[in-house]
Order: structure tokens, then sequence, then C-alpha cells
């Protein structure tokens, strides 16, 4: 929560678009004042505009749901790196989901809606100013908040007490689809000096899958939806070290003259989709002979297998040791450590019994045992451990703001109004955003 | 057998950097396992480029392959947006202007980096000059070494305030229990301290980023170019790890050159 602003505007509408606005997908969904918001309030939508070449069809956003031939699709994001980069894109996009007709969307009318937009932390300030003047001066939203989405996550109910009030100390880490981000919020202020990043998210996790697959498989340079789909299918996260050195063995072909057999508990045949019969391959334990039998492909149709062994598990290992590839930081829970060793110790001691994880990348199976045991390893033991999954990952943050939008007295605090930008310009608003007077 | 290690150099660019520095023989299965019986890494800083380290060439194509991993649009990719009958005009410049960028975000990224520089250099051309000197020691933070958390936490103004003013953190009780029963609670926290914390402005971009891993922990781990197994010999033409006779046949067929 922003400080108290000098000017609070005296009314405001009472509904608020909540957009967590991810490079990804989209969550949104519209917030009554002292209403209740929940998961099921929350529209998500692919932000993206795909072309067919194929089918030579244009994709906005949610339409892909409709889509059935993902073969070669090529996609138009607007935000990069996790922030709004292209709003041409984004204005068409926002128009058909957040405005128009789509299937399931809040269709607002922005001139009697506040909103409330997150954006990934450290943001360069010039991307910040073009965001809030088209917000104003295009949407012409009623009044605005722009601010950190992980942060929002200290407005969910405390279990520990019954108060609205933010929770007083709650370290957030995002392992998202741009990157990965570890933010201490205290009170629901965000501790900007301590935010720490790791260049490993979900898109990078998605193209090395597709590199690699690609050098040892088939050419699938040109198939991110589907690559995007196998990691999802088939990703996970070694216990430990000594986990991921085994799995590698059990993983290995062997050497010419001496084949070992790949392991069925962990080597796994993705059937691959024709787009005609199969619109979304699916996953099943290894099995050489029915490889062998579908590729040959007599009285039956072909069947097109691609076998995956350390990939499952070497992809997803980025997100513990960047290492691996040459990029040069620290692996997750080291970086977490980072941004606590900047706190002084009270914060770190109370930052530690409540790091809440959330983001797409914390669902892979095996993800968050092995950050937990890691981190267990890092903090002296003199420190009480305390970290969870949010129930879900991908809709948590948006749920916590939603619970800010819900409660009118600390919503007015932080809303800009039309009238106020007109006034201020958008220099004095990107301050005011920023918590300064 | 040798090894190499990267190393981050001290360049400040968004971009990261890499310098090379020889290490001596390491078998990454055996680490694996043992993670406590590790080799230390040696390293020579500058001086002539060992045998074993990479070209700069080399550094350059690892840049770029986790540059190309790690972009979200494709540049040669035109998709043009379906047009809609209700869509909004863009009716002040601002937005026109805005609607038209094309810019990719590395853009943004650099002119920012160029902006904070610029601010760096010229600390008191501006009459926000708190704002100015704020942004100097963002930047600061990207250029030099990792910051210190006596860096990074600072330092109170005031004297330190009676415990009643200071802040209490409603730790749950099993945290009480365990830090009283050690005898090692943390100081109270200071106000003016926690004030400054939470007014310190965000970080660059590309000051955010963790840091690089230190010289004394684990090497980098080396795998097989061609099936990811551990990468137990090195090619000779290009040094790219492979694990065994085979898998060099295959990398000399296909990557080999693209990492010379
Ligand atoms: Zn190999
Ligand atoms: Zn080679």
């Amino acid at each position: 929560m922003a400080p108290k602003s000098k000017k609070a505007p005296a009314t405001i509408a009472d509904k608020t678009l909540v957009v967590d606005n991810g490079a990804y997908t989209t969550k949104a969904g519209i917030v009554v004042a002292s209403g209740e918001p929940t998961y099921d309030n929350c529209h998500v939508f692919q932000n993206c505009i795909a072309r067919s070449t194929r089918d030579r069809r244009t994709y906005i956003a949610s339409e892909l749901d409709s889509c059935k031939d993902f073969g070669g699709l090529a996609f138009r994001r607007p935000v990069e790196k996790g922030f709004i980069v292209n709003w041409e894109s984004q204005k068409a996009i926002w128009e058909h989901e957040l405005i128009g007709s789509a299937k399931g969307g809040p269709r607002c009318d922005p001139r009697e809606t506040n909103l409330l937009l997150t954006e990934k932390p450290n943001c360069p300030r010039e991307l910040q100013k073009n965001c809030d003047e088209i917000v104003f001066e295009l949407f012409e939203f009623a009044a605005y908040y722009r601010c950190v989405g992980p942060t929002m996550n200290a407005h969910h109910p405390s279990p520990h007490s019954s108060s609205t009030v933010p929770q007083e100390c709650v370290l957030v880490v995002d392992t998202s689809y741009s990157d990965t981000t570890i933010l201490p919020v205290y009170s629901g202020r965000l501790i900007q000096s301590a935010v720490r990043r790791l260049t490993v998210g979900g898109k990078l996790l998605t193209n090395y899958l597709k590199e690699l697959c690609s050098l040892r498989h088939y050419n699938m340079m040109e198939e991110t939806y589907l690559l995007n789909e196998i990691k999802e299918a088939v990703s996970l996260v070694a216990l430990s070290e000594q986990q991921f050195a085994s799995d590698l063995e059990r993983t290995w072909k062997g050497r010419l003259g001496d084949r070992k057999p790949l392991d069925p508990s962990i080597v796994v045949d993705y059937k691959l989709p024709d787009y005609e019969q199969l619109i979304h391959g699916y996953a099943r334990p290894h099995d050489p002979e029915k490889v062998r039998k579908g590729r040959a492909a007599v009285n039956h149709p072909r069947e097109d297998i691609l076998t995956l062994g350390n990939e499952r598990f070497a992809v997803p290992e980025l997100l513990f040791n960047p290492g691996d590839i040459g990029i040069q930081e620290v692996g997750l829970p080291k970086a977490i450590m980072e941004s606590l060793n900047a706190l002084p110790p009270m914060l770190k001691a109370g930052m530690l019994t409540n790091i809440v994880v959330v983001g797409g990348n914390a669902l892979i199976p095996g993800f968050m045992g092995r950050l937990e045991s890691e981190l267990r390893a890092l903090v002296p033991s003199q420190y009480v451990l305390g970290i969870s999954r949010a129930e879900d990952p991908i809709k948590h943050t948006w749920l916590g703001a939603a619970c800010l939008a819900s409660q009118p007295q600390l919503l007015k605090e932080v809303l800009v109004t039309k009238a106020e930008y007109d006034e201020l310009g958008s220099t004095l608003v990107a301050r005011r955003f920023a918590g300064e007077r | 057998m040798p090894l190499v290690q990267v190393l981050p150099n001290t360049a400040s660019t968004a971009a990261p950097g890499y310098t090379y520095v020889v290490d001596t023989g390491f078998d990454p299965s055996k680490a694996a396992f043992n993670p406590k019986d590790r080799k230390r890494v040696s390293h020579r800083p500058g001086g002539r480029r060992g045998e074993n380290e990479l070209s700069a060439r080399q550094q350059g194509v690892i840049a770029r392959r986790i540059a190309d991993l790690n972009r979200d649009n494709d540049p040669k990719q035109v998709i043009a947006i379906p047009s809609n009958a209700k869509s909004i005009p863009a009716k002040t410049q601002n937005t026109r202007r805005i609607l038209a960028y094309q810019r990719q975000i590395k853009h943004w990224l650099d002119e920012e980096d160029a902006m904070l520089q610029q601010a760096a250099q010229a600390p008191t051309n501006r009459p926000a000059a708190g704002h100015t000197l704020r942004r100097q020691s963002t930047f600061s933070r990207g250029t030099t070494m990792p910051p210190t958390p006596a860096e990074m936490t600072p330092v109170p103004t005031a004297a330190p305030e009676p415990t009643s003013s200071s802040v209490r953190l409603t730790a749950d009780s099993k945290t009480e229990q365990l830090l009283s029963v050690d005898d090692i609670l943390p100081p109270p926290l200071n106000q003016a301290e926690l004030e400054a914390l939470l007014a310190a402005p965000p970080l660059s971009y590309a000051a955010s980023h963790a840091a690089a891993p230190t010289p004394d922990g684990p090497p980098q781990r080396r795998f097989c170019d061609n099936c990811g197994y551990w990468g137990k010999i090195k090619c000779l033409k290009c040094g790219a790890r492979v694990c065994g006779l085979e898998c060099k046949n295959a990398h000399e067929a296909t990557r080999c050159l693209k990492w010379a």
C-alpha cells in the first residue's frame, strides 16, 4: 500500500477492474466495493495476438481457445521482460478482452470504472509514463492505481488474524514467464533495495526445451506453442543435486557397444499432435517397441513420438543452476538469501517465516520441495523457515490485488482520478505511485 | 582434465558480459555426489589467455544464445492487428506517439541506463537533487561489486529510539519461543532505519539481477553438447563438451563450428 496521499478523491466509482497484465497470460476481473472476490472472478487469457500460416487466421488473446491447429503459430506479445512495450497490440487485446464481448471477459466501460493495474518491479520510468498516459488519455478510466504486482500478495487475509490491514512481513517469490523475482514486502510496501531478479522464467525454459528437442530429435524451432505444452506436461525438478546426478544416469543411453536400457520410470514418450485426429499431445512411459511399431505405421496411422529423458529435469534445473547454460547468476535459493541479507536482521527473521511462492513455474512437480530443502540448508539454524505455494499460483497476485480493490477505504488512498491526472500531469502521478510526496 | 569457468567481468552493460579463467581438474559427476569434496578453483584474472579459456568470440556466442533463449518477440515476424470498428481513437498527441512505437524492450532498458549514467555524471543539474542523487546511488549498484548488507541498509541518522517506539514483529509463537531459547533475538528495528529502507527508490532493471556465483563456490557444471549427459571430453576444435566418441562424432557433424 502506498502512503496516504494528500489529495484523496472525495468519491470513487464502486467498480474496479483489476488487471494483472503478464507477458504470457493476463488475469483480469471486476471487483465491487466491499465485495468478497475469489479466484472464480478472474478471467485468464493469453496476452498475445497469434497468426497461423496454415489457416491464415489471426487470433486475438482468448480466441486462441477455439484454435484447432497450433502448428507453426507465430505470436506477437505486447509485454517484453514483463513490461508493456507495444501499446498498439496491447490496446487491441484490452479492447477485445476487457471492453469488448470476449467470452468470460468483464466488458467494462472505462469511464465508469477504476483500474488497478500491476507491473513488474524495476520498470523503466519511460514505460511507466507511457502506460499512465494511455490509461488516462486513451482509455479514460475514471481513476487508476499502478503498482508492483507481487506486492499485492500482502493483501490476502492473513492466516493469523482477521484484520484487513496488509500482512506485516511477506517475502514474495514470483517465478513467472518473463523471469523470477524476489520481493520483500513490509506492511504492503515493497523494500525496493532488496528486490532481486533471476533471468530464468517460463519463457526461457520453453525456448531451451525447444532448442534441445530441435538438436536431438526434430526441428521444432517454429513450434513454440507445442513446446510450451510439452514442457508443462513432462517437466519435473530433481529433489537435490544428488538426485539430479542419479537421474542423469537413469536417462543415459550408455556407450556404443554397451547400451543401457532407458528407465521407463523417468523416460517418457510424448505423442505429438497431428492437428487432425489429435489437437493436444500427451506423455506415456517410454516403450521402445511401441515407438518402433508406431513409426512403421502398418495397419494404423503413423505415430510421431518425441522421447524425452534428461530434458524433463535438466530444463527446469536452470532455476536452481542458471550456470548450467552460462547465465552468470546464483540459483533461486541463494538469490532469496541475497535479498534477505539486504535487510536488517529483525526483518530478515520476519520475512523467513512467511515466504509465499507465486507464478506458473511453482507448479512444476518437485519445485517446492527442492526450493524448501535448499533454503533450509542456507538459513542459519536460529531462524524459522515458513514457505508455501499459493493455492493458485497463477491467479494469486490478481486475487491479492482484488482484495485491496474490494476495500474502499484502502483503495481511495491509492487511486488517482482522471481529474487529478488532468491537473497534475503524468510526471507527478508517476511520483505518487512510487510513494513519493 | 582442465575445465573452463565463466566469471562475470565488471563492465556495466545491460547484456551480460563474460571473462573466462582456467580451472584445474574437476569431475562434475563426482562433485555432484560429494558436494563437500570439491577442489578449489584456481583462477587467473587477467594475463594471457590460456589454452582452455574461451575466446571473445566464444563468449559472444554464449551471450547471444542466452539473449535468444530470452527473447519475447521475433523481430522478423510481422503480425498485423486486425481492424476493429469499435477501436478507441487516439485523441492526444501523446497517445498517438505511444501507439506508434515499435521498439523492443532493449531500447527502453538501454535508454534508462543511459539516463541513469547521465544523472550520475551530473548530480547537480536539476532542482530535484535528492531524486538525482538517489538515482546515482541506484546506478552504482549495477557498476560496482554486489552490495554488502551495510551498504543496502541505510544507517539511521537519529539515535536509536526507545524500545517502545521500535517496530515489533508479530512473529508467530514458534519464532519467539525458538529465538528466546537461543537468546539470539535480533536487535529491534529502529523506526528511522525502517522509514529509510521503505523510502529507498527502485533499483534499475540491470541492477536488480542476482549476483554471479562466487569463485569459491562449485565450478560450473559441464554437459555433453549433444545428449546432455556429463561433458567429460572436450572437443579440441571448439571447446564444447561431449560425453564420448559417439556424441563427439554427432557434435562434429552438427554444432561444432557454431561454438568456435
Ligand atoms: Zn553425449
Ligand atoms: Zn567442437
